[in-house]
């Protein structure tokens, strides 16, 4: 069994609201639990899936691994080292091991350059090959995300959502990294591309052992690309276990809930109309719940008849092993 | 009875002037639509088609430099009547070459100002759009809440603030922005990129338009609140009778909301209709694109054998040089030995294949 590339513990990022003085002066910051504690490890040669609502704090924990913002507590061990203990001069070469692809299109590209200059940057990251073998490693990369030579000499603004997506990719393939955080990644790219994109890092995982973090909406991909999936709500993970298990026999109701609203209508038939009206979708930050934080929405709690365990501040669940190789959070687990 | 078109493309060509290549990108390179009152047209086709060129060409926000945009863009509401393009041929001229472009000297400015003075009163109020990329649409200084107040205040006849900050308010609830009265106070840059997106969403429906232009509207977001917001565009179609371009890769959403729908292939349609008849896979005769976009969507199979869904095989179209014949002459898998000279040397016209269906593809026609 290969060993863990990634290994977080008990990572923690809170956001205050407030930007003025004012507003804290008043004590009307709220703050915004984006990670309230959570903890996996990614083992090399692996993928693993993180799904969950918008604004559950997927981007959070990417961001948080790459160094991108500091955390607020908790620990993230790359190769056994943790990195937010590490000088900057110690942290950098670890920091090049890991690349990401960002959610927003626009994010890791350099309005001033043309599509030619970002490439080679990122190629010229850890080597320089000489003139000819960054073109050769550029021609390939455009290969690879299916993206035209021609468009070598356009600015971002120039190129259409998906190419700006695929710029993207090979901007964090060409760096040569282990690990790969893959925020949305098939997100603005049209099916047929969708596909090539995952083959291609199913492709170089297998190839070169790259490790993957994928953060996606798309639950169709997320299973089919994952070893493992890791199901999270409100900054916590309530469910986590191998791909298909978690698809198929969801455990947690939160889980069930996801995979029975995609919109093509595969909805898992015979599951009680998940949520309930008006709550559907929400995440509330203004009012925390005490207790599990689904409550509010759980389809099982209401069926039960409200039992007190589940909003009990001091019975808050666990994410607690239930045996191969799966763990849940929650009092009263699906079967 | 015919409903009026609200919108109606005709012959719309937008190229790209690149002074490297000393050529053309034709973006979008004759494209003829048409919208009727309270109707969803759908527009689909790989990256990189001409999809949102069109719709930016539309709402008059293409801003290349020397770039070249004609056809004809009408638009009517209540009686109204508005040509969205201006004539380009005063403001560009061509330096030529042997018969080859090597100069494009353009009138920007003069050409802006007309533009704007076309699109006045226009875009933001009777056609209001969804951009691909939530963040640029939105001002990084203004709060959510503000920002949509301001197009509230701006494009309705609510004139009073508070009213405008309520039905602000009622319009991020609308697209199921979480914890709406936390983010009314949040700036763009702290929200996730759902988030931003269903603010722009919010943004976009709260000038009650009467043209939506939908680019992506919903990737990016979990399933959950993909569902609640096509419910949502389904509920507007349905109550107010929004008329709505909606542009997605996302097929199952594009085949559930829209009336019609158009597929799009390296800057033409290759093909037009019905959008039962279009996007179901039993549906014939099909496009032999059409066909091969619909076989690559994932579908309960691949998940069930572990398969990954099929990309269309070869490479994306190239606008700079596109082929003589049939642009997709490159990656089809149909061509008869009866058709194949045709189809490498004359592009097909898009032709009626049978009442409100069109195709563009030499198996289909003549
Ligand atoms: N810079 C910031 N300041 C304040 N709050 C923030 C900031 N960045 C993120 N947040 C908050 O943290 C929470 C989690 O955001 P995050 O971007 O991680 O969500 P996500 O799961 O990636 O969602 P999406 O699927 O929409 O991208 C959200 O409530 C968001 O508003
Ligand atoms: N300002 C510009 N200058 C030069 N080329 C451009 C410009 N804007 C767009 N293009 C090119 O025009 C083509 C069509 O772009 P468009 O944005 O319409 O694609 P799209 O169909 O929306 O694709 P996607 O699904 O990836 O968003 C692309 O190849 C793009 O690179
Ligand atoms: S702990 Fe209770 S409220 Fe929470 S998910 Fe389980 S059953 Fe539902
Ligand atoms: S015209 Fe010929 S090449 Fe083009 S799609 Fe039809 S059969 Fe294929
Ligand atoms: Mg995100
Ligand atoms: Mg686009």
């Amino acid at each position: 069994m290969s060993k863990a590339i990634l290994d977080v513990k008990d990572l923690k990022k809170h956001y205050s609201r407030s930007r003025g003085l004012v507003s804290a002066l008043r004590g009307r910051d709220v703050v915004i639990p984006a990670i309230d504690g959570i903890s996996f490890y990614i083992r090399e040669n692996e993928t693993m899936g993180l799904v969950g609502e918008s604004g559950c704090g997927k981007t959070t924990v990417g961001r948080s691994i790459m160094g991108l913002t500091p955390i607020t507590s908790g620990q993230v061990l790359f190769d056994g080292e943790d990195l937010s203990v590490l000088p900057p001069s110690r942290f950098l070469p670890y920091r090049r091991q890991m690349q990401m692809i960002f959610q927003d299109l626009d994010a890791a590209l350099n309005p001033k350059m043309r599509v030619r200059s970002i490439l080679r940057e990122a190629v010229t990251v850890f080597d320089r090959p000489g003139n000819e073998g960054v073109d050769r490693r550029i021609r390939e990369l455009l290969d690879q995300v299916n993206l035209k030579e021609s468009k070598l000499t356009s600015f971002p603004h120039e190129l259409s959502g998906g190419e700006k997506r695929r710029v993207g990719i090979a901007r964090a393939l060409a760096v040569g990294a282990r690990f790969l955080v893959a925020d949305e990644p098939t997100s603005a790219l049209d099916v047929s591309i969708q596909a090539q994109i995952v083959n291609l890092l199913v492709d170089l995982q297998r190839d070169l052992g790259l490790s993957y973090l994928f953060i996606s909406h798309d639950l169709r991909i997320v299973e089919l690309i994952s070893h493992k999936v890791a199901v999270m709500y409100l900054g916590k993970i309530v469910e986590m276990g191998l791909a298909g298990s978690i698809a198929n026999r969801p455990l947690h109701p939160y889980t069930r809930m996801l995979w029975s609203s995609m919109v093509d209508g595969r909805s898992l038939e015979g599951s009680p109309s998940p949520g309930g009206r008006g709550t559907w979708g929400s995440l509330d930050f203004e009012r925390p719940q005490a207790g599990c934080r689904f409550a509010s929405r759980c389809p099982v709690y209401r069926d039960r008849g409200r039992p007190a365990v589940c909003t009990d501040p001091s019975t808050e669940p666990e994410l607690l092993d239930v045996g191969r190789a799966r763990k849940v959070a929650c009092h009263f687990p699906l079967q | 009875m015919a409903v009026e078109p609200v919108l109606t493309i005709e012959d719309l060509r937008t190229y790209f002037y690149s002074r490297s290549k000393r050529a053309f990108i034709r973006s979008v390179d004759g494209v003829g639509l048409q919208v009727r009152r309270g109707e969803t047209l759908g527009i689909v086709g790989e990256s990189g088609s001409g999809k949102s060129v069109t719709a930016l060409s539309v709402i008059g926000l293409i801003d290349a430099e020397p770039g070249v945009i004609t056809g004809r863009v009408g638009f009517r509401v209540n009686g109204t009547e508005w040509s969205l393009l201006p004539s380009i041929g005063d403001h560009v001229s061509l330096a030529e070459e042997d018969g080859r472009i090597v100069e494009v000297v353009k009138d920007n400015r003069g050409w802006r100002r007309k533009v704007d003075r076309l699109m006045h009163g226009v875009r933001g109020r009777e056609i209001s759009m969804i951009f691909q990329n939530p963040r640029v649409s939105l001002n990084p200084f203004v709060t959510i809440g503000s920002q949509v107040a301001e197009s509230v205040l701006l494009n309705t006849g609510i004139r009073n603030r508070r009213e405008a900050a309520e039905k602000a308010r009622y319009w991020l609830e609308q697209v199921r922005m979480d914890s709406p009265g936390l983010r009314f106070a949040q700036y763009p840059g702290d929200l996730s990129g759902g988030m931003c997106q269903r603010a722009m969403i919010a943004m976009a429906l709260s000038s009650e338009p009467s043209l939506l232009i939908a680019d992506e509207p919903t990737t990016g977001l979990d399933s959950t609140i993909q569902s609640k917001i096509v419910e949502l565009l389904d509920d507007l179609k349905k109550a107010v009778g929004v008329t709505t371009v909606l542009i997605s890769h996302d097929i199952n959403v594009v085949a559930r909301l829209s009336d019609s729908v158009a597929v799009m292939y390296g800057g033409t349609v290759l093909e037009y209709g019905p959008a039962d008849r279009v996007l179901s896979p039993d549906f014939l005769p099909k496009h032999p694109y059409v066909e091969a976009l619909l076989e690559s969507i994932p579908s309960e199979r691949h998940i069930k054998d572990g398969l990954l869904p099929r990309a269309i095989e070869g490479e994306v179209l190239d606008t700079v040089n596109a082929p003589r014949g049939c642009r997709f002459f490159d990656r089809c898998h149909r061509i008869t030995n009866g058709i194949e000279e045709k189809c490498r040397d004359l592009e097909p016209d898009l032709a009626e294949i049978s009442a409100g269906h069109q195709m563009r593809c030499w198996l289909h026609i003549g």
